[in-house]
């Protein structure tokens, strides 16, 4: 009965503490703010064929598509979901009937994400950590803060626990992603995968020299990952370090002090962007879902001070 | 909703997601295997090198009335990155990342669930038979059509690299190969044809 009460009050003091309903209206419009870039970088491709050119037949149709029968791409219509999915996002960033926009926003990016990945059967998986914060947001009463709806409507006032529920989840869901990985690696790989001439090696060494060499006999791009792939004592200490920060992810659910936070996350934008300048992995635009380990409250109140204040003194260009 | 009902979601959603680790699920937004995880150790290290002005150019088709021609990603009207694994992977019969990582070290428990043998993959996918199908359905050939594609062909330069002589520095020991993948149509596919890949 005792280790009971000990659960519940630990689940309650973790998944129900926190948060204002102030914070979580403001992280809906932040993360909004991102998906609006984050959209675009995902799907520019698709943006780039030609909308009245042929209909391609899949050659690996998404789960989903396979369930629903679609079977080829109607370029136009990527276009349509793409300007629905950029509006939605808009009405979720504003509040504008905000279950409504968000799940117009899940739905195009089912569709758009199905689409990318069906025409060589190449699953990413840089869409899953937004999908689930997304989802989070569609059951949370994110639209009654911060909105538009809010304002045509009167709604109760949020209570901390129900502001505080989605944010924690998201946290935990984004720590387990990271550990995940670890898991991942070792279940398919061993922790062979983290030695010195190991997968970081190999990556370095296939996405350098993949795009060929010059007459010169020189790399065309990515010269320094080829550098970096003869030093395996050098990527020995980065796949080190690569395994305690995924392993040591979930420590920042504990983590009270917002610099100490701030500090780590700075480390894994940091992994981020050398990960996608020296191999050419993806998730480079990823880190703006991290704004979910922090009260945007003084934030957006700091930004509402200063940045507005330095939009005002700036010189016009006539002066 | 209550504070109750929430709890009850959170253990749900909890329950889904590690149900999706345990079981290998890897179905979007579900995920087991968040990034590159699939490594084998080898001696060497080879690398498909990639020749822009080849694959713009596109696929080498022959069609059933005997001329020949190129297929490119504009005729398909897919991304350029899409067309590229077309050419330098499915062509070989590579399979995608996701089905590599699904049939390594299943373990007891997930060839159980899902009723496999032992050494029995999890995703056996018959690449040839799906470019003709992409290739042709795309471009509107039906099986019986002159211009309907019966070989596709594709090439590209592969750089082997041992770890030996990286340790060394030592990059003059390369050794390149021509790979080269040709693909013929056959016949008894015609059933498969009327069904689609659905």
């Amino acid at each position: 009965m005792a280790f009971c009460n000990l659960i519940s009050r630990g689940w309650n003091q973790f998944f129900f503490r926190g948060f204002s309903g102030e914070s979580l209206g403001l992280l809906r419009m932040y993360i909004g703010c991102g998906l609006l870039f984050f959209h675009t970088y995902q799907f520019a491709t698709v943006l780039t064929l030609n909308p009245i050119g042929s209909r391609n037949y899949f050659l690996d149709p998404i789960w989903y598509f396979h369930l629903l029968g679609i079977q080829y791409h109607i370029p136009a219509l990527s276009f349509i979901v793409y300007a629905l999915l950029m509006t939605a996002t808009v009405g979720m960033i504003m509040g504008k009937w905000t279950r409504t926009s968000i799940l117009i926003v899940i739905l195009c990016i089912f569709y758009l994400k199905g689409v990318r990945d069906s025409f060589s059967g190449d699953v990413h998986h840089r869409y899953i950590i937004p999908m689930q914060m997304l989802f989070l947001f569609l059951l949370s009463r994110c639209g009654e803060v911060h909105s538009r709806d809010s304002r045509r409507d009167t709604y109760p006032p949020l209570q901390e626990w129900e502001a505080s529920w989605p944010i924690k989840m998201m946290q935990l869901y984004v720590a387990l992603f990271y550990f995940w990985s670890v898991i991942a690696k070792v279940r398919v790989s061993g922790w062979e995968w983290f030695s010195g001439e190991g997968r970081i090696q190999e990556v370095l060494i296939k996405r350098s020299v993949r795009w060929g060499m010059t007459g010169e006999g020189e790399l065309v791009k990515n010269s320094l990952s080829f550098e970096l792939a003869q030093r395996p004592d050098l990527i020995q200490i980065f796949s080190h370090l690569v395994l305690a920060f995924e392993l040591g992810f979930p420590l920042i659910l504990f983590i009270k002090s917002v610099k100490l936070r701030a500090f780590f996350l700075s480390g894994v934008i940091i992994f981020h962007i050398s990960s996608f300048i020296l191999m050419d992995v993806n998730f480079l635009l990823i880190p703006f879902v991290y704004l979910i380990f922090f009260d945007l409250v003084p934030i957006h109140q700091w930004l509402k001070i200063h940045a507005w204040r330095l939009f005002k003194r700036r010189p016009s260009m006539a002066g | 909703m209550s504070k109750r009902t929430i709890t009850l979601i959170l253990v749900v959603y909890l329950a889904i997601i590690w149900a999706a680790v345990i079981f290998r699920i890897d179905y979007f937004p579900l995920t087991w295997v968040p990034m590159y995880s699939v490594y084998e150790p080898r001696e060497t290290i080879s690398v498909k090198v990639w020749d822009k002005d080849k694959y713009q150019k596109g696929l080498k088709v022959t069609y059933r009335d005997g001329s020949t021609g190129y297929v490119s990603y504009k005729d398909l009207n897919i991304p350029k990155p899409n067309f590229r694994r077309l050419y330098y992977s499915r062509m070989f019969g590579t399979a995608p990342p996701k089905h590599k990582q699904g049939n390594i070290e299943l373990g007891t428990l997930n060839q159980w669930v899902r009723g496999l043998e032992e050494d029995e993959p999890r995703f056996e996918v018959d690449w040839e038979w799906r470019m003709f199908w992409t290739l042709n359905k795309t471009l509107g050939h039906e099986p019986s059509d002159p211009k309907f594609i019966i070989r596709i062909e594709a090439d590209h330069q592969k750089r082997v690299y041992r770890k030996k002589d990286l340790l060394r520095k030592d990059l003059t020991t390369v050794q390149i190969d021509t790979r080269e993948a040709l693909i013929e149509w056959h016949d008894e596919w015609l059933p498969r044809w009327e069904h689609g890949i659905l």
